[in-house]
C-alpha cells in the first residue's frame, strides 16, 4: 500500500502537495527530528483535522503548510507555489493573499476594534478605503458580527473573539485557513458555534481548512482526520456525518 | 483605519507607560534645550559682531579700581583711535531692591559715537540727541525697559544709587532700540550727576570704551596703552569688548563644561530609559508581532512600523520640550535679563531647537532599532508559542 492510497482524501486538484518532507530541530548539536517522509496531497475545499498526540507534529506540519516555517527536507507546494522558492518577503506576500489564520487564543490586537482588527490584512492588500470597509463588513456580516465592529476585544466573549478572529483570517479571501486549536479556549457552546462556522466556510465558501485538534468532537466537523504519530503520518479516517 | 492610526494605537496601548515616558522626554528636551541655548547666548555676548572696532580700558587691579579720567586724553591722542567714552557702572535701582537693571553714568558727548551700532536701530535723531545733551538730569533708556516700567519721554526715574551714596532724579530724554534686547534693558545719564554728586568720582572713572578707526588698529593699540601705564599708579588692562565681556562669563566658572557635562548626562540617561521602555514594549507585544507577520506583514515592514511608534513618540516629546523651553527663555529674559544683561538675550535658536529634534529623533531610532530588529528576526513560530 503507498502513500496516496494510504492518504486518500478524494478526487480533486490538490492544493497542498508535500513530498518527503522532514523537519528537525537543532539543540546545540543534537538534532531533533519532528517530522520525517511526510507525502501528502490535500484537494482544493478539503476539511482536515491533524491529530495526535502531543509532541507527534501536527503543529509543526500545520506551520508548513501555512508558510510559517520551513522544512528542512522535501518539498512543499501550496495553492500552486513551491514555498521553497519563495524568499521571507515573498512567503510574506504569499500567506497574505493564501492563507487565512485562526488561532487558540484568538490573538487579536487589543487596542483594535473588531472592525479594525479584521481590517488588519487588507492594509498590506492596496485595497482603498472604501473596498476595505465592505470587505470587513462582508467578514463581520458572514461571522454575525455587525452589531459589535465597533467593540474591542476586551468588551467581546471568547466565542465573540474567535469569530472576529475567523473574519480576519477570510476577509482577503484565502485559499486556505489553518486553525489551530481554535477552540481549545472556548466552552462547549461557543466552541459549537465556531466549529459549526468553519464548517459553513468550507462547504459554503469552499475554503480549504487544515485545523490542528485534540478534541474527537471538533475533529469530528472535519471530512477527513489525519493522525500522527511520533512525526510520521499513522492513518487517515473519513469522517462520516 | 490608515498607517498613523494603527501606530499610534499602538502607541498608547498602555497610556501611563506612554505619558510617563513622553513626561521625561519633554523634560529632558527642555533641559537640553535651555542648557544648549544658555551656552549660545553667552557665546554671543563674548562674540558680538558689531563690537568689533571697540575696545575696554580699566584698572588693571579690576573694575572697583578707578582710573583718572585724564587718560581719556592719551587715548585720544592714538591716531588710530575715533572716540573714547568714559562709563562707570552705577548699580542703581528703581522704586524696588528688586526692580534692579543695568544703568551707567557715561560721558554722553560720545555715548551715541562708541555705540553707533547698538543706536543705529533707533533713528535717533539730532534734536532727540540735543534734548538729552541739553539737560544735565537726563537720561536715555531702552525701549524693552521702557515698556517694562511704562515709562515715556518726560517721566522722571528717581534712582537709588548702591553702590554711590546719590540718588539721582533723571528725565527721560529718549527711548531707543537696540539689535540686542540686552542693550534695550539699560539706562545711561550724564557722567557728570556721578561727578557732581560723588566727589571722590570726580575726575575718576571705572573704564574708557574705545572706538578705534580700524579694527585691525587694535591689536597694537591694546599692548600700546598697556605698555604706557605700565609701572604707574594706574596701570590698565586693556582688551577688546569681547574680551572684555568673557572675563564676566568667565566668573562664572567653567560654564561651557558643566553645560556640556550636563548635556551628555542627560542624553545617555534618557537613551536608557527610552530604550528599556521600547525594549519592554516590544516584548510584550512577541506574540502580536508573530500574528502580524503570520498575516503577511513582512518582517521589514513590522520593523518600520515599530521604529515609527518611537519616533512619534520622542517626535511628540521632542517637541514639547521644545515648545517648554521657548516658553520658559521668555519668562528668563522678563526676569534673569534685568538683573544679567546676558540673560536679555536668550531666546531658543532656531538651530537649537533642531539640533534638540534631531537628537530626540535619534534617541528614538536608536532605542527602538535594537528590540524591534531581535524582535522581527525571532521565528514566526517562536513568537506564535511566546506567552503576551
Amino acid at each position: 500500500m503507498n502513500a496516496a492510497d494510504r492518504f486518500d482524501l478524494g478526487g480533486g486538484e490538490p492544493v497542498i502537495t508535500l513530498r518527503d518532507v522532514a523537519k528537525s530541530y537543532w539543540r546545540e548539536d543534537l538534532e531533533i527530528p519532528v517530522l520525517q517522509g511526510i507525502d501528502l496531497e490535500i484537494p482544493v475545499g478539503a476539511y482536515i483535522a491533524l491529530m495526535g498526540p502531543s509532541g507527534s507534529g501536527k503543529t509543526t506540519l500545520l506551520n508548513l503548510v501555512a508558510g510559517i516555517d520551513r522544512p528542512t527536507g522535501g518539498s512543499l507546494e501550496v495553492c500552486g507555489y513551491d514555498l521553497n522558492d519563495l524568499d521571507d518577503d515573498q512567503l510574506a506576500s504569499w500567506r497574505n493573499a493564501h492563507v487565512g489564520f485562526i488561532f487558540q487564543n484568538y490573538n487579536l490586537v487589543p487596542v483594535l476594534n473588531a472592525f479594525e482588527n479584521v481590517e488588519l490584512p487588507l492594509l498590506l492588500t492596496g485595497a482603498g478605503r472604501g473596498e476595505r470597509r465592505d470587505r470587513v463588513e462582508q467578514a463581520l456580516s458572514l461571522v454575525n458580527l455587525t452589531d459589535r465592529m465597533r467593540n474591542y476585544p476586551r468588551q467581546l466573549s471568547g466565542g465573540q473573539e474567535q469569530r472576529v478572529a475567523i473574519a480576519r483570517a477570510i476577509v482577503t479571501d484565502p485559499d486556505l485557513l489553518v486553525a489551530d486549536e481554535p477552540t481549545g479556549a472556548l466552552d462547549a457552546k461557543n466552541a459549537e458555534e465556531v466549529l459549526a462556522l468553519m464548517a459553513r466556510l468550507n462547504t459554503e465558501l469552499g475554503k480549504t481548512i487544515v485545523m490542528v485538534t485534540h478534541d474527537p468532537k471538533a475533529a469530528h466537523h472535519a471530512r477527513h482526520q489525519i493522525h500522527l504519530e511520533k512525526g510520521v503520518l499513522d492513518r487517515t479516517v473519513e469522517v462520516n456525518r | 483605519m490608515r498607517w498613523l492610526a494603527l501606530i499610534w494605537k499602538s502607541l498608547m496601548r498602555s497610556k501611563r507607560r506612554t505619558l510617563l515616558i513622553v513626561g521625561s522626554l519633554v523634560l529632558s528636551v527642555f533641559t537640553v534645550a535651555v542648557l544648549q541655548s544658555l551656552l549660545t547666548t553667552l557665546d554671543a555676548a563674548t562674540n558680538n559682531p558689531r563690537s568689533s572696532n571697540r575696545f575696554v580700558v580699566r584698572h588693571k587691579s579690576g573694575l572697583t579700581q578707578m582710573l583718572p579720567r585724564s587718560y581719556e586724553n592719551y587715548l585720544r591722542q592714538q591716531s588710530e583711535v575715533e572716540t573714547v567714552c568714559a562709563l562707570q557702572w552705577f548699580g542703581g535701582y528703581y522704586q524696588d531692591p528688586r526692580n534692579f537693571f543695568a544703568n551707567f553714568a557715561s560721558d554722553e558727548t560720545t555715548l551715541f559715537q562708541i555705540f553707533r551700532e547698538e543706536f543705529g536701530a533707533s533713528n535717533i535723531t539730532e534734536a532727540q540727541i540735543k534734548d538729552y545733551l541739553r539737560d544735565g538730569t537726563g537720561c536715555i533708556v531702552g525701549e524693552s525697559l521702557a515698556k517694562k516700567n511704562g515709562w515715556k519721554v518726560g517721566d522722571v526715574v528717581p534712582l537709588t544709587g548702591t553702590i554711590f551714596p546719590i540718588n539721582p532724579r533723571l528725565t527721560i530724554r529718549l527711548i531707543f532700540k537696540s539689535p540686542k534686547l540686552s542693550d534695550e534693558n539699560a539706562l545711561h545719564f550724564h557722567y557728570k550727576v556721578l561727578e557732581e554728586g560723588v566727589p571722590r568720582m570726580k575726575g575718576l572713572c571705572g573704564s574708557f570704551w574705545v572706538r578705534a578707526r580700524r579694527p585691525e588698529d587694535i591689536p597694537r593699540l591694546l599692548e600700546r596703552v598697556d605698555r604706557h601705564y605700565a609701572n604707574s599708579a594706574y596701570e590698565t588692562l586693556t582688551e577688546t569688548e569681547n574680551a572684555f565681556n568673557l572675563g564676566f562669563v568667565k566668573m562664572l566658572g567653567n560654564i561651557g563644561a558643566i553645560i556640556q557635562g550636563i548635556t551628555i548626562a542627560v542624553v545617555i540617561a534618557i537613551l536608557i530609559v527610552t530604550g528599556n521602555t521600547m525594549a519592554t514594549a516590544i516584548r510584550e507585544r512577541t506574540t502580536e508581532i508573530a500574528v502580524f507577520r503570520a498575516m503577511g506583514f513582512s518582517a521589514g515592514r513590522v520593523l518600520s512600523l515599530l521604529l515609527a511608534e518611537g519616533v512619534l513618540l520622542v517626535g511628540v516629546g521632542g517637541f514639547l520640550g521644545v515648545a517648554l523651553a521657548n516658553f520658559a527663555a521668555g519668562g528668563v529674559r522678563g526676569s534673569l535679563g534685568m538683573a544679567m544683561p546676558f540673560f536679555a538675550d536668550f531666546s531658543i535658536q532656531p538651530e537649537t531647537a533642531l539640533a534638540c529634534l534631531a537628537g530626540a529623533l535619534a534617541i528614538g531610532i536608536l532605542a527602538t532599532f535594537i528590540p524591534a530588529y531581535a524582535a522581527t528576526r525571532r521565528p514566526i513560530t517562536e513568537g506564535l508559542k511566546a506567552v503576551g
